[in-house]
C-alpha cells in the first residue's frame, strides 16, 4: 500500500530533521532556544517546520492507513500479535508528537504538561511514577520529555512501522516523496511558537491531534484522558478476532468515537475564537 | 549473517527489557509514595510589604495580597487539571486550559473546576511566612 510506505518515509524525514534540530534545543531554556533557532539561525524556522509537518504527516498517514486497512479487512493478513502492535503505533505516534509539543516550552506547552501529569496520575498504582518517568518531576526541566520524544517513542514507532511494513527502512522513492512534500508544506504552513505566558482570559489550545480530548475533559474527569483512548485501541485491536456483526459493532464504536472527537475539536476551536 | 527477522526479534527483546526496567522503576517510585508536588514557598517580609504596597503580586505561582502582617495567599493552580490560572480584569481568575472561572476569592463560578483555589497554610518564619502547599 502506497500510503503505508509514504507514512514510513515521513517518519524517516521526521527523524532526520529531528536529528538536525537537536543541537539547537536546550532542556533548561526550551522556548528561548527555539526562538533563537527561529529568528537567528539560517533556515532554522524552515527546519522546525519540516520536522513538525513531517511528524504531523506521519500521524495523519498512520491514521489514514489504519482506516484503509480496516476498510479492506486486510488486518486479517497479519498475525494477531503484529496487528495489535500495529494498533499500538497510534498511541506511540501521539506520545512522540506530544513530547515534541511539550518541548516548545511556551504557555501552551506548559499547560499541556500540567494536564498530562494529572492524566498520568489517575492511572492506578503506576500513575505518579509513570508521570515522573515520562514527563519528569514537577519543577524539573524537559530532559525526560526530550529523551522519550527522541528516543523511546521514536524508536518504538520505527520498530512498529518496520515490523508492520516488513522493511527495516522506507524505500528511497517514498522517502524522497515524503521529503519533497514536507519541504513544500514547510514553505507555506507556519509553525509558530506561542507566548511564554498565557494572555489574560485566553483559552490555550493543545496540539491539534488532542483537541478533541481537551474538549472532552471540559466535562469528564481526568481519567478519561487515558480511558477513552484505551477503549478505542481495544476496539481496534479486537477487530482482528471478530467477524460479522461483532466486528461491525466495534467499527461503529470506533467511528462514533472519532465523530465525538471531531465534534469536541470543533467546539473547542469555536470557543477559542 | 542475521536476517531481518533476527534483527527485529533482538530489537523487540531490547525494547521489552527497557520497558520492563522502566516499569519496575515507575512501580518502585509509585509504591515508595513519591510526594505529589508538596512544596513550600518562602514569603519574606520584603515581599509581603511589596505585595501590600502594590495591591497584590504573584510569586512562584501564588497570589499574595493584603496586609503584610496577615497576608491572603491563593495558590494559582486550577483545581480541575492543575493548569496555572491567571487573574482577569475586574477580579477573579480564569484557567486557560478548560475555561474554569473563579471569583476574586478563588471560588469556582463556571467551568469544570470542582473546588475553590487552594489557600496554602502559612507558618510564621522569621519576619515573614512559609507557605505550605500540599
Amino acid at each position: 500500500m502506497i500510503l503505508g510506505r509514504l507514512t514510513f518515509g515521513l517518519l524517516a524525514v521526521a527523524v532526520l530533521s529531528g536529528l538536525a534540530l537537536a543541537p539547537f534545543w536546550s532542556a533548561a531554556r526550551p522556548l528561548e532556544s527555539l526562538e533563537a533557532l527561529n529568528g537567528a539561525t539560517p533556515w532554522g524556522f524552515f527546519l522546525r517546520a519540516v520536522h513538525a509537518l513531517s511528524s504531523w504527516g506521519f500521524l495523519a498517514g498512520t491514521l489514514a492507513h489504519l482506516v484503509e486497512v480496516l476498510a479492506r479487512r486486510s488486518e486479517r493478513k497479519l498475525p494477531p500479535g503484529v496487528w495489535w502492535r500495529s494498533v499500538l503505533l497510534l498511541p506511540v505516534a501521539v506520545l512522540a508528537l506530544l513530547g515534541g509539543f511539550l518541548m516548545r516550552g511556551d504557555a501552551e506547552a506548559q499547560a499541556a504538561l500540567a494536564v498530562a501529569r494529572e492524566i498520568a496520575a489517575t492511572v492506578p498504582i503506576l500513575g505518579r511514577g509513570l508521570g515522573a518517568l515520562l514527563l519528569g518531576g514537577p519543577g524539573g526541566d524537559l530532559a525526560a520529555v526530550a529523551l522519550h520524544h527522541a528516543g523511546t517513542f521514536t524508536l518504538l514507532a520505527w520498530l512498529l512501522t518496520a515490523e508492520h511494513g516488513r522493511a527495516l527502512a522506507p524505500d528511497l522513492r517514498s522517502t524522497v516523496l515524503a521529503a519533497l512534500g514536507s519541504f513544500a508544506a514547510a514553505g507555506v504552513v507556519p509553525v509558530a511558537l506561542g507566548p511564554a505566558v498565557a494572555p489574560d482570559g485566553a483559552l490555550l489550545l493543545g496540539p491539534w491531534y488532542l483537541l478533541g480530548l481537551q474538549g472532552m475533559l471540559l466535562h469528564l474527569p481526568a481519567a478519561a484522558g487515558w480511558l477513552l483512548p484505551l477503549s478505542l485501541l481495544l476496539a481496534l485491536g479486537a477487530t482482528r478476532h471478530l467477524e460479522g456483526r461483532a466486528r461491525s459493532a466495534l467499527l461503529a464504536f470506533a467511528a462514533a468515537w472519532a465523530a465525538a472527537f471531531l465534534a469536541f475539536t470543533l467546539r473547542l476551536l469555536l470557543a477559542a475564537r | 549473517m542475521s536476517s531481518r527477522r533476527d534483527f527485529l526479534s533482538t530489537a523487540w527483546a531490547a525494547a521489552g527489557a527497557g520497558a520492563a526496567v522502566a516499569g519496575v522503576a515507575a512501580l518502585g517510585r509509585a509504591l515508595s509514595g513519591a510526594p505529589r508536588g508538596e512544596r513550600t514557598v518562602e514569603l519574606t517580609a520584603d515581599l509581603l510589604k511589596r505585595a501590600e504596597a502594590e495591591g497584590g503580586l504573584i510569586h512562584e505561582g501564588l497570589l499574595v495580597r493584603g496586609p503584610a502582617a496577615s497576608p491572603v495567599v491563593i495558590d494559582l493552580t486550577c483545581t480541575h487539571l492543575r493548569c496555572r490560572v491567571a487573574p482577569v480584569e475586574g477580579g477573579g481568575f480564569s484557567c486557560p486550559c478548560h475555561a474554569s472561572r473563579y471569583d476574586a476569592e478563588g471560588r469556582p463560578v463556571s467551568g469544570p473546576a470542582p473546588r475553590p483555589l487552594a489557600r496554602p497554610r502559612l507558618v510564621p518564619s522569621g519576619s515573614g511566612f512559609t507557605a505550605r502547599l500540599s
